[in-house]
């Protein structure tokens, strides 16, 4: 592991921003830490960062303890939330500070920031002041002038935030892609879920100051540890009463359930695929999603969300459907259990 | 139509008031003081104890400006980049100069230093003189002026944040080097406004300085205790000489204040 965070503790006031914070980053690797707001996933990268000194536990960067050495020593390139660029400076200066500041030789530092301005494609624009960039190219420059001292670990805080949808979508890609050019180990903050799964090469979901699961994205879809990551990654609707459902039985211990509309099949009743693991609801509301209809369907006094394709069969408001179940994720008190629709798998075959 | 009306009815309202609370007694100043035709007021305003008035009250502001900007620089700076105990307490103590009278505060300066005061042996012994001369003026006019200046930056650092510098800091930067790089170019004109604030209050203050100055003519007298002074004596055209000399400073001040305002309000925008 290049980052190690052991038991890492911090109080603000009566509010505990970390709660024994512990995980690692493995190097070149490009972490996500995702939580709702005030989780506390800022206040772990502020530490790393050491912005902030936590009230205990260690930080271990490279193999050394990093607790009382200075931000400025601890070879980490910071991108802020809102960039934090130099206003009275020019792109130019913005990205040479780190390199003067360390009293660089000056055709070094020419070259160096030449370089990285033709790298992040904003050449001609060296003379401009942040208040002449668009959003995206703020953050190319807050990018640059974080790596230009040649950081070993990169930390971006809510690094798309301020950006609109569209570019932020183009923006990421471009992140990723030159992150993993440049090959620095990198976290970022994140409490945008598909963002996190898009960039990360591996998330750790933070809730109340607490670390709830680390892992690939895919992981933590597929197989969640807690009820909060399963309920944070993917969409989903809880339900109450989930022993009412075909196909599953309640199981002490596990209070409700979490359904993903991606494990909801529907059909026209008189296309029922398996009339044993099917029961009937009604379509309530559907909505144009840009490449899905999304469709709310009333399971017997349960809401549920289901996805359909536009290809697919066309349903309208108040049409009577017959609604399959495939998995369902029980909520314990700690604890995730998969639960599949027992109905199918009696019937011995598969769905394709 | 009504709102027409209004309109004017309340600018003709605000011109008269302006007219005649600010512009009338400014002109009656001016005017009263150049009665006796120009040599004598040239000879009121160069008289000895006037230049040396003057020269007492331009010392006191100069010394007062020095010691606020650095304050206020200082005061701003801690309440709006850093996170501690007492922080909300040290903003409104800030503001007490603003809160008592003037008066009041002379007073404290004689209860502290002067005879009475229990500071006055201490001061005997090192051989300072503080109460009735030029120290307790100065004193005074700090006390009198000290919020100006925080006051002034501490919305504009507040809105500013502290990314920047800790942006800078993280790079290496020294606490010197991000003040004169960093935040300084964000509040150099709300610093000068806050200044040129000071200043006139520092240059026209009264109630305070008249407390702890004794009036000793030529030495402690600071202007407007002249103007005072004279007035004490009937030389009424000397004061008014004198306190004109004060009005043509505050226009001065006004106009450069205006100019700074406009500087801010670019700034902004």
């Amino acid at each position: 592991m290049y980052v190690e965070l052991k038991n890492l503790n911090k109080r603000f006031g009566g509010f505990q921003a970390s709660d024994n914070v512990s995980f690692g980053v493995g190097k070149g690797k490009l972490i996500g830490l995702l939580g709702p707001s005030g989780s506390g996933k800022t206040t772990i990268l502020r530490m790393i960062a050491g912005l902030e000194t936590p009230d205990s536990g260690d930080i271990f960067i490279g193999g050394t303890r990093m607790n009382d050495l200075p931000p400025a020593k601890r070879g980490i390139g910071l991108v802020f939330q809102n960039y934090a660029l130099f206003r009275y400076m020019t792109v130019f200066d913005n990205i040479a500070f780190g390199l003067t500041v360390r009293k660089k030789d000056k055709k070094y530092i020419r070259d160096r920031v030449s370089e990285l301005i033709k790298f992040i494609g904003l050449e001609g624009l060296e003379k401009r002041r942040p208040h002449q960039l668009s959003g995206g190219q703020k953050q190319r420059v807050a990018f640059a002038r974080a790596l230009a001292p040649n950081p070993h670990l990169l930390l971006l805080d809510e690094p798309f935030a301020a950006i609109d949808a569209k570019v932020r979508k183009e923006l990421r890609s471009w992140l990723r892609d030159t992150i993993n050019k440049v090959g620095i180990t990198s976290v970022f903050v994140t409490h945008d879920q598909e963002e996190a799964v898009e960039v990360a090469d591996e998330i750790v979901i933070t809730n109340n100051g607490r670390v709830e699961q680390v892992g690939t994205p895919i992981e933590i879809y597929k197989d969640p540890k807690t009820p909060f990551a399963a309920g944070f990654i993917g969409k989903s609707v809880t339900i109450s009463d989930y022993g009412k459902l075909r196909g599953f039985e309640k199981i002490e211990g596990f209070e409700s359930a979490l359904l993903r509309p991606e494990s909801v099949h529907i059909m026209k009743p008189q296309k029922e695929l398996y009339p044993h693991a099917s029961q009937r609801g009604i379509v309530e509301d559907i909505f144009f999603k840009g490449d899905t209809l999304e469709l709310r369907v009333n399971l017997d006094g349960q809401k549920l969300i289901a996805y359909q394709s536009l290809d697919g069969a066309a349903f309208s408001v108040g049409d009577e459907i017959s609604v399959l179940i495939y998995r369902l994720y029980l909520l314990g008190e700690n604890t995730v259990r998969l639960a599949e629709n027992r109905s199918i798998k009696s019937e011995g075959n598969f769905f394709i | 139509m009504g709102s027409k009306a209004i309109k004017i009815a309340l600018i003709l309202l605000s011109a008269s008031f302006v007219t005649i609370m600010l512009i009338l007694p400014l002109v009656t100043v001016l005017t009263y003081s150049m009665r006796q035709g120009w040599r004598i007021f040239v000879s009121y305003i160069t008289d000895y104890y006037t230049i040396k008035a003057l020269n007492l009250t331009l010392l006191a502001a100069a010394v007062t400006l020095a010691v606020n900007t650095v304050f206020g620089i200082f005061s701003a700076w801690s309440i709006t980049k850093f996170r501690f105990r007492g922080k909300q307490a040290l903003t409104t103590l800030i503001d007490i100069p603003f809160s008592i009278s003037p008066i009041i505060a002379g007073l404290v300066f004689i209860l502290i230093f002067g005879r009475i005061g229990w500071a006055y042996p201490l001061m005997e012994a090192w051989n300072v003189k503080i109460v009735f001369a030029v120290p307790g003026i100065v004193l005074a006019t700090v006390f009198v002026t000290f919020p100006f200046v925080s006051r002034e930056l501490i919305p504009l650092m507040q809105s500013q944040g502290s990314e920047e510098e800790e942006a800078a800091a993280l790079m290496g930067a020294s606490g010197f080097l991000i003040f004169r790089k960093i935040t300084f170019p964000h509040i150099k004109w709300g610093l000068l406004y806050g200044v040129i604030l000071c200043a006139a209050r520092a240059l026209g203050e009264f109630g305070a300085v008249s407390v702890v100055s004794g009036h000793l003519r030529g030495k402690t007298n600071t202007l407007p205790l002249h103007v005072e002074v004279l007035f004490n004596e009937f030389k009424l055209t000397a004061s008014f000489a004198v306190a004109s000399i004060l009005v043509v400073i505050a226009i001065i001040v006004l106009i450069l204040r205006n100019i700074v305002e406009y500087r801010l309000k670019r700034e902004d925008g």
